[in-house]
């Protein structure tokens, strides 16, 4: 093990914590702002990376494109798109509460896995895209890593200071309004249906871009990204862990469950090869083990949402967790 | 619970470091493979396959001066994420001097693109058959011993024509290996051959009942059906109910299809009218070495992948003995080692090709699934025939070019 090639692993795992921060905060919009069970990250993720993948190759025959636009147009069309692709999906679906949105929002992600993977003419169907241009990706192996770091964190940078903003702002404390008591909200003069689809928009857009960046990583895109168990669920078990209601939550879960699922698979190569088929499976097993601990023992996260006014007061007096309706009026809560 | 959790992780970490203290003269290659995920059932005998490679090549006198092959796995679980994760520790953490997979084409794809072509890594992989692995920019370090799925589709095309066979319709599995089967096959079939395909259509796994799939498949009164699927899977489906009610006479498989699956459950007695290609072609002294080799270790030669499997980290490990257990020379040796020119080596024969290597003779592996011979883009070939279901399992019908 050098030194060098730790630095490599760490820029690589910095990378894709970075990406998967992004679509954290994505779905800490859509759930934590607003309330809203989304369980089709995967779908906004994949139409994100072909949008921005087919913006930025060169002409191919065999599929819509390239256009060999700059990556950075790239990535803004990938935003536009998967915004695009959310607000029809939005107007029909969030008219469902919470497990039969789930429910509908898993169905409508396996849907655009299909339409990809069958539309040929479009996204190349299941041969996926491969040449796509990563910036900076012609330098060494090192450096073209610490470059992308660069982009990828500066992006993230971004999305957080605005999201945080939003949060903060007048939006954001109608957007909790109207996740804690609809009522009371709608009888406030808002407008909750219209809101809640902005908040679903404003999350899948942040998805979307997560995908570009994501595809522009790897240099290639495939319906096999499009995997539920590591492009939806894995991002819900970050932002509950890290914390719901809380952007920097987010982005620690991020980073806590991407370490332990890559870093679990180091300790386990070293078992003997007979055991070493066999301990792959544990990793699935800890994610799994680590979300029933977190939704038993601490179901607002590592970092909890920020409270405000009167209820920071009456938080201290009631147990965390203990109290059914004290957990619904301090952060959303898991109905599975 | 945070403690709990920060404990958690620096007990990972901790066994990480106590663990990695390799012994020096080690030569390490990475063995990536879809362990988990869509094709967890493929993967062992595709990975036991590979370890016997390892094995032997230890057992007859390692690399170079008697330094030890070690492979070390990872599961790339058949998808990018996990795929790049996998080989991203192979290199930089383990330091391997090559890679043997992923097994699964996008994983390869994503890992050949972010990991191994910028660091310069050679990757082998025994079972990514898309044709955009051709076409990667990969300054001659990607290579398989699976042929593309292009050639396949084009060599059965070519013979079914050659067999008189007529309007057929074309069933195909929707993932990158039916689809690939199926284009290439539709294109030779069709533009090159002028032949005609009545029905051409894609298909989803897993679901119960085809019989829908099949009535419109028989549309256009194609007596001949063509299926590229997996025959433990949703290709059994189809082909039994395809014969239960009579929608053709005539049935065509891939590679997929040639299961021993398909005759223990639907009988050989039903199965006159069916035959499918395979890239085993020629009954080679070497395929059956291998298959001895791999019983006496417990091993199922008949799975799937597991020839090409054990050729990838055979010809991985003769590339690295050439290149003096060097990770630089490894792209050129493996050219090298597989050009159909020099003495014969056959799997199984390491203490051979060392000496040989050692002497400065060249050598030219013969595998298990083929001769391999890579070409400008490291793709290899294929030899590939056609099999029809005889008292005895499937038995030759013809070699196809």
């Amino acid at each position: 093990m050098e030194f060098l090639g730790l630095v490599n692993y760490a820029l690589f795992t910095a990378i894709f914590i970075a990406i998967y921060a992004l679509l954290a905060l994505g779905l800490n919009i859509q759930w934590g702002f607003a309330g809203l069970f989304n369980a089709g990250i995967a779908g906004f993720f994949a139409v994100g990376a072909y949008t921005s993948a087919v913006l930025t190759t060169p002409a191919d025959d065999g599929r819509l494109g390239g256009f060999d636009l700059h990556f950075v147009l790239g990535w803004i069309g990938a935003m536009l798109a998967a915004a695009l692709v959310a607000w029809p999906i939005g107007k029909i679906c969030l008219r469902f509460r919470s497990d039969y949105l789930a429910i509908a929002s898993i169905g409508v992600a396996e849907i655009i896995r299909l339409v990809i993977k069958s539309e040929e003419v479009v996204t190349n169907g299941a041969r996926g895209i491969s040449g796509i241009p990563r910036p900076a990706g012609d330098i060494g192996y090192t450096e073209s890593q610490i470059a992308y770091l660069v982009i990828v964190l500066a992006v993230l940078i971004a999305a957080y200071v605005l999201v945080e903003r939003q949060f903060n702002a007048p939006w954001g404390r109608m957007m909790r309004a109207i996740r804690d008591n609809e009522d009371a909200a709608k009888a406030m003069g808002k407008d909750v249906e219209f809101r809640r689809l902005e908040a679903f928009i404003f999350g899948a857009a942040l998805m979307g871009l997560g995908g570009a960046l994501f595809a522009h990583f790897n240099r290639s895109i495939t319906p096999e990204a499009i995997d539920p168990m590591v492009a939806t669920f894995l991002v819900w078990i970050m932002l509950i862990l890290g914390g719901s209601g809380n952007n920097r939550g987010a982005i620690l879960g991020a980073a806590v469950v991407w370490i332990i699922w890559s870093v679990s698979e180091i300790a386990t190569d070293r078992l003997p090869h007979e055991y070493a088929i066999q301990a792959k499976y544990i990793r699935l097993f800890l994610i799994g083990l680590m979300l029933q601990l977190v939704l038993r023992f601490r179901p607002e996260g590592l970092l909890p949402e920020p409270l405000r006014g009167d209820l920071r007061g009456s938080r201290r007096t009631t147990k965390s967790g203990a109290d059914h309706n004290q957990a619904r009026s301090t952060g959303p809560e898991i109905d599975l | 619970m945070k403690t709990k959790f920060l404990a958690l992780a620096a007990g990972l970490m901790a066994a990480t470091a106590l663990a990695s203290v390799p012994a020096q003269a080690d030569v390490k290659i990475g063995l990536l493979g879809g362990i988990s995920g869509p094709i967890a059932a493929m993967a062992p005998a595709m990975i036991d396959a590979a370890q016997l490679a390892v094995q032997q090549v230890n057992e007859q006198g390692g690399i170079g001066d008697g330094e030890k092959l070690v492979s070390v796995l990872g599961d790339s679980a058949c998808n990018p994420q996990n795929g790049t994760d996998a080989a991203t520790k192979a290199v930089n953490i383990e330091g391997v001097s090559g890679i043997v997979g992923p097994h699964c084409s996008g994983a390869v794809l994503a890992a050949a693109g972010s990991v191994t072509i910028p660091a310069g890594i050679v990757m082998i992989t025994p079972s990514g058959t898309s044709p955009e692995i051709t076409g990667l920019d990969d300054k001659g370090t990607v290579f398989r011993t699976v042929p593309s799925d292009d050639y396949q589709g084009r060599a059965l095309a070519r013979t079914l024509k050659e067999q008189g066979y007529g309007k057929v319709a074309v069933a195909y599995l929707n993932n990158d290996y039916g689809t690939g089967l199926a284009n290439a096959f539709k294109a030779e079939y069709v533009d090159a051959l002028s032949g005609e395909i009545t029905q051409f259509a894609a298909h989803e796994e897993g679901k119960a009942s085809y019989r829908s799939n099949l009535a419109e498949l028989a549309k256009g009164g194609a007596d001949t059906l063509v299926i590229f699927d997996y025959g433990d899977g949703t290709g059994l489906t189809i082909l039994r109910q395809a014969l239960e009610n009579g929608f053709f006479e005539k049935f065509v498989g891939g590679d997929g299809m040639k299961s021993d699956a398909v005759i223990n459950e639907l009988g050989a007695e039903n199965l006159a009218t069916f035959v499918a290609s395979s890239p085993v072609g020629e009954k080679s002294d070497s395929l059956d070495m291998f298959n001895e080799a791999f019983k006496g270790v417990g091993g199922d030669p008949d799975a799937i992948f597991a020839t090409t499997s054990y050729d990838a980290a055979f010809l991985m490990a003769l590339a690295l003995e050439k290149a003096g257990g060097k990770k630089e020379g490894v792209a050129a040796a493996m050219v090298e080692v597989s050009n159909g020119e020099g003495e014969a080596i056959r799997p199984g024969e390491w203490k051979k090709a060392k000496e040989l290597i050692a002497a400065g003779t060249a050598i030219d592996y013969k595998g298990a699934a083929g001769d391999h011979n890579f070409d400008a883009n490291g793709d290899v070939p294929g030899t590939y025939a056609l099999w029809e279901v005889g008292s005895n399992g499937y038995e030759l019908v013809m070699e196809m070019k």
